[in-house]
């Protein structure tokens, strides 16, 4: 390993280019957009489906082998608690979405008695989602990979030569939303035909 | 909920990795624009998690899988990018910051070498992982990511010597 020390010290003396300024901010927007505990939450709901689990299995978290299975099929009062408990929170929920619903008819059947005054609300939240979905540019790139000169041509009848160079080119344009951090970029062959007037002599 | 981005190291954390994950990312993307998007998905997603840079292997694994998407995903555009980019790329948006022609050589050497050597190499020397580090990151045992080294400094040896 030591034959290569001199060859490893070059390599680190090679620096890798810096990321753009901008990468650090879409970062901090990003980060600023997603709650801290998405994960404490997935972590908190798996605990509660793990105790679901131990409470209809009536076991504390062990292996369920075959003698604690059958011990489980003898005491089947659990699972009667548990739909018990189902059924009392799923009656609540209706209960719940119905005079939700209930309500909900009744603040549209003033909404169209009286007028105009609240019809405004709509046209704010369009506004603020065009805000959101404003995209501005970010930069853009042609490239030039091929050029090709075809040769002299005479174009519209004229009697003077013009010579005819085409281009291949790559174009790319970027456009990035400031707010959410998203970038959106199209890119696209193209090709160009320049005609070149040659003087003859 | 207290968001992400108050967790204070973020920023100092991010601005120390980034120019080794941006070259990690180049290993399979040409535009260093792709490569930015690729390392911020990844870094955010890490963070979310993990709120530090500790269990560093995970970040870089993260960015080689969302490079690989990202390939398959645009598997058209990037031949097609590839074939027209391929000449005037590197010369573009070099890999790294060049100071003089030696440095141009090796970094020319570096970017011939097999993908699988150069990405254990890169993550080595720019990003001062350890093997073990390495082998988690890749999914390859830490032997396996010791001799891709080898054989990498091997043959960069081969058809560079250090003036």
């Amino acid at each position: 390993m030591n034959d290569f020390s001199e060859l490893e010290n070059e390599l680190k003396k090679l620096r890798p280019a810096q990321p753009s300024p901008m990468l650090i901010e879409r970062v901090g927007e990003a980060l600023e957009n997603c709650p801290a505990s998405a994960s404490g939450a997935k972590r908190k709901r798996w605990r509660f489906t793990e105790w679901w689990r131990r409470e209809a299995s009536g076991m504390d978290g062990r292996l369920v082998g075959a003698r604690d299975r059958e011990r489980t099929s003898q005491t089947p009062y659990n699972h009667w608690w548990s739909l018990g408990f189902g059924l009392a929170a799923a009656a609540v929920l209706i209960l719940f979405a119905v005079v939700t619903l209930e309500r909900r008819h009744q603040q549209l059947e003033t909404v169209a008695q009286t007028s105009t005054p609240e019809t405004r609300a709509a046209p704010l939240e369009t506004e603020q989602s065009t805000t959101r979905s404003k995209f501005v540019p970010a930069g853009g790139t042609n490239v030039v990979y091929n050029a090709r000169d075809e040769g002299l041509h005479f174009a519209d009848r004229s009697g003077r030569p013009v010579r005819r160079v085409r281009y291949n080119k790559q174009q790319t344009w970027r456009w990035r939303n400031p707010e959410t951090g998203a970038s959106l970029r199209v890119s696209y062959p193209s090709e160009e035909i320049v005609l070149i007037p040659v003087s003859v002599q | 909920m207290e968001p992400i981005a108050s967790h204070e190291n973020w920023r100092n954390c991010f601005s120390e990795v980034a120019p080794g994950l941006l070259l990690f990312a180049r290993q399979w993307v040409q535009s260093a624009a792709d490569a930015e998007d690729i390392v911020q998905d990844a870094f955010v997603k890490f963070w979310r998690r993990n709120h530090d840079i500790d269990n560093r292997g995970l970040l870089y694994s993260a960015v080689r899988s969302l490079a690989l998407d990202f390939i398959r995903r645009d598997a058209r555009r990037a031949r097609r990018e590839a074939t027209a980019l391929a000449e005037v790329d590197s010369a573009i948006e070099p890999h790294f910051e060049l100071e003089d022609d030696t440095q141009s050589a090796l970094a020319a050497a570096v970017e011939s070498l097999p993908r699988d050597q150069r990405e254990v190499l890169v993550l080595k020397i720019w990003n001062d992982l350890t093997f073990s580090e390495i082998a988690g990151a890749l999914g390859i045992s830490q032997n396996t990511a010791a001799s891709r080294y080898r054989y990498a400094l091997s043959n960069l040896k081969k058809t560079f010597q250090p003036q």
